[in-house]
């Protein structure tokens, strides 16, 4: 019965679509070097906004990587998926009729959706009234054609779920991929995240006072906020028993995964709530808190986050808290692509031996406490062994995913 | 905990333009009295709008004005599945207790209006606060967790036309490999212009056929779980099969999904004794929709219920409404509807999907 079945998973293949580069090398050696990925905005006029920067994809050419879908037909967030999930199977050098004779399938997270899309459609209703969308253009908006696009791209016929819990989607993903892969309902499974910058995503944020002015600095005093940002992730995943039978790279192991809400407030975290996230992620892994030699922090640059999320980790871990770093002081918030970001730098620190950085740290704020190893500047040269990845969203939706080098 | 039994329901609310709860979808059609469509300026095509919802008496007077349709109608749905409940959760229940909610783009209303602020205002970035998180996908399943104190897995789950079924096969994994105990599991959909007019204008409404709006949620859990509890099942869920079968042909992707959803119930053909189709209002899909049921199924075809019919064309919310006809015919017994139900649903995605029903009688 496939319910009682559990084989390992782990992860094969990698894609990515990011303001540091296509494709999971050039993201990764650019995160690794503590690059930084952000920008003035291009995507719309912010010449109104007090700040105008952002993490956008300058460089993004989706004729070049896709080979069935017509890019005319498809949205900017289908594009960043799809894209990303074809790097990851020509990453994971496995034959693609293959994956699509098999059962396969997608789950890619997001939090705004087809959003660009859709404001496109807000253009030409103030300038001519809802009576004259371009029908064409509303065919693109609703957010199901994010993994849709994905099994187009890849010829899969199995599940294809956006899941749009917003700011942790993507380890939403993951966890549901690896459920679906380790139980034995799916042969392979892509997981990831795709998210668009846009006009009210940028307006939103300015209003919760949230938005950084140009740099995005988690861990330190000077911290004043997140920048919005942009890009496609996708992760392979496929048996242990098969990536070993095809002599495959395995970059990670995916352990297990912990998903709770706070079920309190829209849009403040619970410290609690996600310590009780972070303890059912042990469990369901099956590794212990003294296990975890690396967290890849939710880290989005707000006071409110590094307290809530420093404090959370406290709880479990005492005061022997392992580094924790952010990703987003380099590329920004990618919004539901951001876990994923985050798990593949995860794959890639267990595979390459290094911890990503936190960028923009001149001083780690003291009343976070003691010990808060943020990793700042450069990675560094380590040997992590098992890794957590963070995913915190508005509405309390927290998920978390642990990841192990398979020895 | 881990199951290979079928998992139940155990709890329904639905919120249709038949009106409030399940006896509204068995009860004749009231044709006078038409309700009135949520504000705003409509395209010349019928519209299947929710009676009599008056939101304030089954939520309370408190936190609802900031809440949008979407959540609303998702609110409503969830309070009433929960109120029917045999035995209520305790708290204990409600940390093990998750949310997952199908939606096709959370409340297109919310963020197509707090996008169009950002171009009216005087300066882009004076828009309210306040509206900034309905206009985020996950408002709405985050809001019934917050309204309950349901701690468990949060999950939107934006799968077009196949939401319902989509939120079912994500919520069944959950349960099934114990991160949760069990689910508030539906899909819902809001009516209101923008939706209304990118309809009319696609061109894919069938004559006459409406553009129409609800919300169904159900109480999902393992049939060791409900008994524990002693909540007797209002259907049993023998299988959900969803996946991007038709991309190439409809018809044939319709025929594998009905034909895997039954192999893996083990209940033949023959056995089902009644259907519900989702795109009877859809130009493009009604006919492959149709044939690939045949093509599963044989001839004659079992009954059918007529959901999309008699509700309109709701996107997200269609299997989610199609699922709570189902037991609404099953509320006036077996004899209604057999033992059997498949419902199927076909997306102008490729995706196609069946969920096949018991009657735990």
């Amino acid at each position: 019965m496939p319910e009682t079945a559990s084989r390992r998973v782990v992860v094969t293949g990698l894609g990515a679509v990011s303001s540091l580069g296509t494709g999971a090398r050039a993201f990764a050696d650019a995160i690794r070097a503590g690059r930084n990925g952000v920008s003035p905005i291009r995507s719309f006029d912010a010449s109104g906004f007090p700040h105008t920067y952002a993490g956008e994809v300058h460089d993004f050419y989706p004729g070049q990587v896709l080979r069935r879908l017509r890019v005319e037909e498809w949205g900017r967030s289908s594009l960043f998926a799809a894209s990303a999930a074809r790097l990851a199977l020509i990453d994971a050098e496995i034959d693609p009729a293959q994956v699509s004779a098999a059962r396969a399938g997608s789950a890619i997270g997001t939090t705004l959706g087809e959003s660009a899309v859709i404001e496109d459609l807000v253009s030409q209703w103030v300038d001519q009234g809802l009576k004259d969308i371009d029908p064409v253009l509303a065919r693109r908006a609703p957010a199901n054609r994010i993994a849709a696009a994905v099994n187009a791209e890849l010829a899969l016929t199995g599940e294809a779920h956006t899941i749009a819990t917003a700011c942790s989607a993507s380890n939403y993903t993951l966890g549901y991929a690896y459920d679906l892969v380790r139980t034995g309902e799916a042969d392979f499974m892509i997981s990831g995240g795709a998210d668009s910058v846009n006009r009210w995503e940028h307006a939103g944020f300015y209003r919760l006072g949230a938005l950084a002015e140009s740099v995005c600095r988690p861990f330190d005093t000077h911290r004043s906020g997140i920048l919005t940002a942009e890009g496609g992730v996708a992760l392979f995943l496929e048996p242990l028993e098969g990536a070993l039978a095809r002599g495959a790279r395995i970059y990670a192991e995916v352990l297990g995964y912990g998903v709770n809400c706070d079920a309190k407030h829209p849009v403040a975290p619970d410290p609690t709530s996600i310590a009780e996230c972070i303890r059912a992620a042990h469990r369901n892994a099956g590794v212990r808190s003294e296990d975890i030699d690396y967290i890849c922090a939710h880290g989005t640059g707000t006071p409110t986050n590094d307290a809530t999320e420093v404090k959370a980790v406290r709880e479990v871990f005492g005061d022997r808290l392992p580094p924790i770093s952010s990703i987003k002081s380099m590329i920004g918030h990618t919004m539901g692509a951001a876990s994923g970001f985050g798990a593949l730098i995860c794959c890639m620190a267990l595979h390459d031996g290094f911890l990503p950085p936190t960028a923009n740290v001149t001083e780690i704020d003291p009343a976070l406490g003691p010990g808060v190893d943020c990793v700042p500047g450069t990675g560094r040269t380590a040997s992590p062994r098992i890794v957590q990845n963070h995913g915190f969203a508005f509405g309390g939706n927290n998920a978390i995913t642990i990841l192990g080098r398979v020895a | 905990m881990t199951t290979s039994a079928p998992l139940v329901i155990t709890g329904c609310g639905v919120v249709s333009p038949s009106g409030i709860g399940l006896e509204a979808l068995t009860a004749p059609r009231n044709q006078a009295g038409r309700a009135e469509p949520p504000e705003g300026e409509y395209p010349p095509i019928p519209l299947a709008v929710i009676p009599d919802l008056r939101v304030e008496e089954y939520l309370g007077k408190k936190g609802i004005r900031t809440l949008d349709r979407t959540t609303r109608l998702a609110l409503v749905a969830s309070n009433r599945a929960l109120a029917t409940l045999e035995t209520a959760l305790s708290d204990d229940d409600r940390a093990r207790t998750g949310v997952v909610i199908g939606t096709s783009t959370g409340s297109i209303r919310s963020s197509s209006e707090f996008s169009r602020e950002t171009l009216v205002r005087e300066k882009p970035y004076l828009v309210q606060a306040t509206l900034f998180p309905p206009s985020v996908m996950n408002f709405c399943a985050s809001q019934i967790a917050i309204w309950n104190s349901l701690r468990g897995v949060n999950a939107t789950i934006a799968d077009g036309r196949v939401s319902g079924l989509g939120a079912v096969s994500y919520a069944r994994n959950a349960i099934i490999q114990g991160h949760i105990d069990r689910a508030l599991v539906g899909a819902v959909e809001e009516l209101c212009p923008q939706s209304a007019w990118a309809w009319h204008l696609s061109g894919a409404l069938a004559p006459d056929a409406a553009v129409g709006e609800g919300a169904a949620v159900f109480v999902m859990e393992s049939a060791e779980g409900a008994a524990a509890a002693g909540r007797a099942p209002l259907a049993e869920v023998l299988a959900c099969e969803v996946g991007t079968l038709g991309m190439s042909d409809v018809r044939q992707g319709v025929a594998t999904a009905v034909g895997r959803a039954l192999e893996r119930s083990g209940v033949p053909g023959a056995a089902v004794t009644a259907i519900s189709l989702s795109a009877s209002v859809l130009r493009g899909l009604r006919a492959a929709e149709q044939a690939g049921v045949r093509d599963a199924l044989g001839e004659p075809l079992p009954a059918q219920l007529r959901t999309a019919t008699l509700l309109g064309e709701s996107f997200s919310a269609t299997a989610a409404l199609q699922l709570a006809d189902v037991l609404a015919a099953w509320r006036t017994g077996p004899a209604a509807a057999g033992s059997v139900a498949l419902v199927v649903v076909t997306g102008d995605d490729g995706n196609v999907g069946c969920l096949v029903l018991r009657h735990p009688g």
